[in-house]
């Protein structure tokens, strides 16, 4: 496991396929080199913070956890499936923005750190963001907007949630390109992430 | 003074205000030279879709709004672009207020977006350096424009068509398929000259108000050529460790093209600034060695072809340059009109004096959701750190995002005038 984790870690993506292939070959437990997978993404965001490691390392190992989780998912059972989650976390880019890079690294980040996380894409509208807040039952609500155009928006999704009488059993962050502590105040929500590293950093705070 | 020659003296202290700086001499006052684009339209009640399909109308807000702002240097014109001429190109991978496809269509008060992707695949990059006239005829321009899709059935290589013979069957053999982009292509080269003539006007009109405008030329250095439009984020981060070569491959061949471009449009233009966004190569996207190898070569070779020929570089810093800094230190001192975004001005301080002047930076969220006094203590802040020259203000969020309150743009320009002078 420590030969996989290490060429995970060291973005040798042909020798983490190999190995992989390897050990589903032999018959281990899935579950144990998914967990192989999530150490060594824990690594990788160590390194992140650490600013060892940027986008490309975040992207390339996002690519090799997933190719890793599509031959393992079959393999699965049940049991293992319905694994404890950490705790539930909407996420998506406000209304009028259709921006989704950083949306989708966020989303990678927070479900390889052990969060179910409800996904619900670019252009979102307020009610549709209340609507899944009070069907879904999130901790956390986190909003993406890469333009300055999102921060309105924002501020009205807030605004309905407050309204929606859910504003307050519900954590709310934001992120994104034109984000900061500035408008995270503006559009009263608790916290600004300047990464997906944050974001899961912002949510296992939150969530003990 | 007649109003004209005292125009025509105010348009030459404004530039020379803005280029003095630049050169590191001595100015009368910090210089104000934006960036921005629809806050010219948008800040006299003209909205985006109005600005991108009816000129006149954006015309005249931007001689206002350049009237109210009374700035060293006006806007960035060319980032309006003509909604009519998108429409009829059919275009794709963007989405823009009154788009005539309403799946590409945005509300009206927003600028317009785009969708990055892979326009060339990964396993497509040989294929293209193969052939690269031929790929881009045949197979990334029907996946840019509705209009010319149908250039995607003809069904051999350009170069099929390289003799007389051809001209008589393979030609029209080929325009038959095509059938009537010949047309579209007509009106929307009609359109385009309309467009531009509203451009060229609207510049000399600024000219005769006084105003120089700020850049009519932009470019593009070749890693994000590839990278941003070609490639995608995601294409060209894993391209790094999937496929070097091939990347590497790719800004090879577009690094002449990006100074041939250049030259030929500043050639055009008398204005002979040239803006350059430089987006992948900021921190966080990719790391020093990342940088070393992929980006910086390239970019610097264009920044010194553009300063051989007289043309000063405004490259757009975007996102955190702090830790390329000792890069730029490399670039002859005096030449760059360098606009950063988010940067330690400490540190720019330290390792770009006497080398750059400084243009930026005050934060869009602060011009958007901030109050006048908050926007008069930075912009303060920014003018005690380069008290000693070198400083031209802007926003940081394209110069003024759209969505600024007019108060805090005018806070920042009078606390420039007030506190800027030496
Ligand atoms: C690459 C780029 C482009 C590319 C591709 C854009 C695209 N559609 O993807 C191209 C060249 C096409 C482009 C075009 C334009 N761009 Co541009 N672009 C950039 C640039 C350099 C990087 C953006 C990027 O790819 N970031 C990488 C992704 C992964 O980052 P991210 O989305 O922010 O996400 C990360 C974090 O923010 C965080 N995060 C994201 N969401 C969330 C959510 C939560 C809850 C948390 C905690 C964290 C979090 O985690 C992510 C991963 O770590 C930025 C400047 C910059 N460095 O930020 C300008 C920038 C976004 N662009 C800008 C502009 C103005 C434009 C144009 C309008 C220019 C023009 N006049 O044509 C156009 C069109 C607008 C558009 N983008 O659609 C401005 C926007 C200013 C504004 N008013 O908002 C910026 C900010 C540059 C600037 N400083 O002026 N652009």
């Amino acid at each position: 496991m420590k030969e996989l984790i290490d060429a995970i870690v060291a973005m040798d993506e042909e020798k983490a396929i190999a190995l992989t292939d390897h050990m589903i070959d032999d018959n281990i437990d899935p579950m144990k080199i998914l967990d192989a997978y999530r150490d060594a993404m824990a690594e990788v965001g160590r390194r992140f913070e650490e600013g060892k490691f940027f986008i490309p390392e975040l992207i390339l190992s996002g690519e090799m956890l997933n190719a890793a989780s599509e031959k393992i998912k079959p393999l699965l059972t049940a049991a293992n499936k319905s694994s404890k989650k950490k705790g539930k976390v909407i996420i998506g880019t406000v209304a009028g923005d259709i921006h989704d890079i950083g949306k989708d690294i966020v989303t990678l980040m927070l479900d390889i750190n052990g969060y179910e996380v409800l996904d619900l894409g670019i252009d979102v509208p307020v009610a549709k963001f209340v609507e899944a807040a009070k069907d879904f039952n999130p901790q956390v609500i986190g909003m993406s907007g890469f333009l300055t155009m999102a921060y309105d928006p924002m501020k009205n999704t807030v605004a309905a949630l407050v309204e929606a009488g859910v504003r307050e059993e519900i954590k709310i962050m934001i992120g994104g390109g034109q984000m900061d502590n500035q408008i995270r105040d503006y559009v009263g929500a608790d916290a600004f992430g300047k990464d997906a590293i944050e974001a899961v950093k912002l949510c296992d705070q939150w969530i003990k | 003074m007649s109003q004209s020659s005292e125009n025509e003296k105010c348009f030459k202290e404004r530039e020379k205000r803005v280029m003095d700086v630049v050169a590191l001499k001595k100015s009368d006052r910090v210089p104000l030279a934006t960036i921005s684009d629809f806050y010219f339209a948008t800040s006299q009640g003209v909205n985006c879709r109005e600005a991108m399909y009816d000129y006149d109308k954006m015309a005249a807000a931007w001689k206002t709004t350049a009237k109210e702002l009374d700035l060293d240097m006006t806007g960035q014109l060319f980032s309006i672009m003509s909604g009519k001429v998108m429409d009829i190109m059919g275009i794709k991978g963007f989405s823009w207020p009154g788009a005539a496809d309403p799946a590409q269509r945005l509300p009206d008060h927003l600028q317009y977006q785009y969708h990055e992707k892979d326009l060339i695949q990964a396993d497509e990059i040989d294929d293209f350096l193969k052939d690269p006239s031929d790929f881009t005829i045949r197979k990334l321009m029907p996946r840019m424009s509705e209009t010319i899709g149908p250039l995607a059935m003809v069904p051999v290589g350009i170069n099929a068509l390289s003799i007389p013979y051809t001209m008589i069957m393979g030609v029209p053999m080929m325009a038959a398929l095509l059938g009537d982009i010949g047309s579209k292509l007509k009106q929307a080269g009609e359109e385009h000259l309309i467009w531009q003539a509203s451009q060229d006007k609207l510049i000399a009109d600024l000219k005769e108000m006084g105003y120089p405008t700020v850049h009519n030329v932009t470019g593009q250095c070749a890693f994000d050529w590839v990278a941003d439009n070609l490639r995608g984020l995601k294409g060209s981060m894993l391209d790094m460790y999937r496929q070097p070569d091939k990347l590497m491959a790719l800004v090879d061949l577009f690094e002449p093209q990006m100074v041939e471009m250049t030259l030929m449009m500043a050639e055009m233009s008398d204005i002979k600034r040239v803006f350059i966004p430089l987006h992948k190569g900021a921190g966080g996207f990719m790391n020093d060695a990342q940088f070393k190898k992929f980006y910086w070569p390239s970019l610097k070779r264009y920044f010194l072809a553009l300063i051989d020929h007289g043309l000063t570089p405004e490259p757009f810093y975007e996102g955190d340059y702090t830790p390329r800094l000792e890069y730029l230190a490399e670039l002859p001192p005096g030449k760059i009109m360098g606009h950063y975004d988010k940067i330690d001005r400490k540190k720019h301080k330290e390792i770009m004096s006497g080398i750059a002047c400084f243009w930026g930076d005050v934060p869009g969220s602060l011009l958007v959701s901030g109050t006048p006094e908050k926007v008069k203590d930075y912009v303060k802040a920014l003018i005690d750190d380069f008290a000693d020259g070198g400083l031209i203000v802007d926003g940081s969020a394209n110069g003024l995002p759209l969505e600024s309150k007019k108060e805090n743009v005018m806070a920042l320009i009078e606390t420039v005038r007030e506190y800027g002078k030496s």
